[in-house]
């Protein structure tokens, strides 16, 4: 009932700041929508016209990613840095919950409403571009829990590592670039880019949307590496995050005022 | 070893918070010099206590009551609440805490006044039903009901400050650390605060910390208090005993005549907690006297220049002029520890 109550209070909290500050969010989805049209344009005027359409597509699905990845890896970064200037995390480090259960409501709050975002820039850019991808939910939304489960987990890393750095907003800058090329790049180039947190879910991802692959058609190897990185980057994250919680605990870092 | 937990929380049954031989130190992070932000400090409250924890800037009291509330790890030493180890089970510990620590900081701003309630209470994992009419009293009792729908970063101080102190009474713990709760606030606000507070202790019978600069709160409201100086408590004792210690060690001395410049020096010497003040209508000593025997040295120096004494009287004292003696003359701790 706990986790219920607390996932409940931070999905209210997370949508009740988007509504309140509409102006920010729409400036934010058109800035995205913004970045959307000028790769668009640059595939119909420099790229490949025999390429153009497949181009498009991936395009899409790419910088849908990397909005995603930004949103759920990237935010609690700077929301932990936030806080700690607010003087709120040191509350919410005396929840009898623990604060690694309030940062993973968030995470999850954080993901649910922003994909009702996500969706609408999917259809607005499909609009745009005149390019209707395959969205088999059946067959993507496992795979994007899966995907999802694994940035958790980088999520906690970087929550953890913003407990510990005052000056971690530089870095959490440079991560919005590294997160373009992990999201842009195909694993045909670099394939051990696979055994990266989401690489693999995207590319699978833009497999059934693109290519309209099935859930059937996937190997083994492909699931392994999935629930692989799944079932590593969580555990990894959430302890990396505590044993930042401990060391901040230890050296008075929780409040950065 | 279990055996031996289960004795120690027998034998404190009403002490709730026990601190054992706490020191923390912190690295500057420049230098990579050690500071000694608490050292040794070493005391309990009882259950329903009121409790104030005093002490100049920089002296230790808020990296002690953050140790309470787990938020800081000692070096050295324990602190159990409620016989429970706050490092060693810091989350069932907090089941038995809230605190106040930055006031109006500790709020999200962007929330409404009855959000900031509800979601706090959300991150302790109870629902909004749950906590409805709790809410509903606390709002009416903190005269916030009419603000309920209210931006926090549209209130004002003293406002934020009386729904900080409400997020922590929602959480219905047993003890309740304040750090600084009338700190930057106006006169009628700060008056407004502590009469909340006396009501708080008075009605809902929690144990209270207060970490604060002003003595109008201690006065009125601790019943103890810990003078930290220095990161060590230098004094220990019930607010209505050192009243009277200081009291009655307290004299005003009306005096005929202005002392002269060796006069001066050997009161300094044997009372260092003298005040001299002369002027063209009067010349009055005050003078803190460990023994009421003492008062014939001070007559010996006196009488050196025939200085005649027009009267005597017993000073009365307030909670800041004994806080003042404490810390200025740390010496005088014993006679506070010893009770």
């Amino acid at each position: 009932m706990s986790w219920v109550s607390l996932l409940k209070a931070n999905v209210r909290k997370e949508f009740i700041e988007l509504k309140r500050y509409l102006p920010n969010t729409l400036a934010t989805l058109f800035m995205f929508y913004i970045i959307f049209l000028g790769m668009f344009s640059g595939i119909q005027f420099i790229g490949d016209p025999s390429s153009q359409d497949m181009n498009t597509q991936y395009v899409i699905v790419n910088y849908l990613f990397w909005f995603l990845s930004m949103t759920v890896m990237n935010s609690i970064g700077f929301e932990v840095v936030n806080e700690a200037m607010r003087g709120t995390l040191e509350q919410l480090s005396m929840s009898p919950l623990g604060m690694w259960r309030i940062m993973l409501t968030r995470l999850v709050a954080t993901t649910v409403i922003h994909f009702i975002l996500i969706v609408g820039l999917l259809y607005a850019s499909m609009l745009t571009a005149g390019q209707w991808l395959n969205l088999d939910l059946i067959t993507i939304l496992p795979i994007l829990l899966l995907t999802l489960v694994s940035m958790f987990g980088v999520g906690f890393m970087i929550a953890g590592i913003s407990m510990l750095l005052k000056q971690v907003q530089a870095f959490l800058q440079i991560l919005q670039f590294l997160l373009v090329g992990l999201t842009f790049l195909p694993l045909s180039v670099a394939p051990f880019l696979a055994f990266f947190p989401f690489v693999k879910g995207v590319d699978l991802v833009r497999e059934v949307m693109i290519h309209g692959m099935k859930l059937t058609e996937f190997g083994f190897m492909d699931y392994f590496i999935l629930v692989v990185n799944a079932a590593v980057y969580f555990p990894l994250g959430l302890a990396i995050f505590l044993y930042c919680e401990k060391v901040a605990m230890q050296k008075g870092l929780l409040a950065h005022y | 070893m279990v055996v031996g937990e289960n004795e120690g929380r027998m034998r404190n049954m009403d002490s709730i918070i026990e601190v054992n031989n706490v020191v923390k130190t912190y690295k500057k992070r420049k230098t990579k010099e050690q500071i000694q932000a608490v050292n040794d400090v070493s005391f309990t409250v009882q259950r329903g206590e009121i409790v104030g924890l005093l002490g100049p800037n920089g002296a230790g009291k808020t990296t002690t009551i953050k140790m309470i509330c787990g938020l800081l790890i000692p070096n050295e030493g324990s602190i159990t609440i409620n016989g429970i180890d706050t490092t060693t089970n810091r989350l069932d510990t907090l089941h038995h805490i809230s605190a106040v620590l930055e006031g109006n900081r500790n709020l999200y701003w962007r929330l409404t006044v009855r959000e900031n309630l509800e979601y706090f209470a959300g991150n302790r994992g109870q629902s909004v039903k749950e906590v409805k009419d709790d809410i509903d009293m606390l709002l009416k009792q903190f005269r916030l009901k009419d603000k309920e729908h209210e931006l926090v970063n549209r209130l004002s101080r003293g406002m934020q400050q009386k729904l900080a102190i409400a997020v922590a009474m929602l959480a219905d713990s047993e003890v309740i650390l304040l750090d600084e709760p009338t700190l930057g606030l106006d006169i009628e606000t700060g008056y407004e605060v502590r009469e909340l507070l006396t009501e708080i202790a008075e009605k809902h019978n929690r144990t209270i910390i207060i970490s604060t600069h002003d003595m109008d709160v201690v006065q009125a409201l601790c019943e103890r208090v810990i003078i930290i100086n220095n990161g060590s408590v230098i004094t220990d004792d019930p607010v209505k005993h050192l009243l009277k210690v200081f009291e009655l060690k307290s004299y005003t001395l009306t005096l005929g005549s202005e002392l002269d410049d060796s006069q001066i020096e050997k009161i300094k010497e044997a009372f260092p907690s003298y005040v001299y003040t002369a002027d063209a209508y009067e010349s009055l000593l005050e003078v803190d006297l460990e023994k009421s025997e003492h008062i014939y040295d001070l007559f010996d120096i006196l009488k050196e220049n025939h200085t005649i004494v027009e009267g005597i009287d017993r000073g009365t004292i307030n909670f800041e002029q004994v806080f003042m003696k404490i810390v200025k003359g740390e010496e005088v701790h014993e006679l506070g520890v010893s009770s």
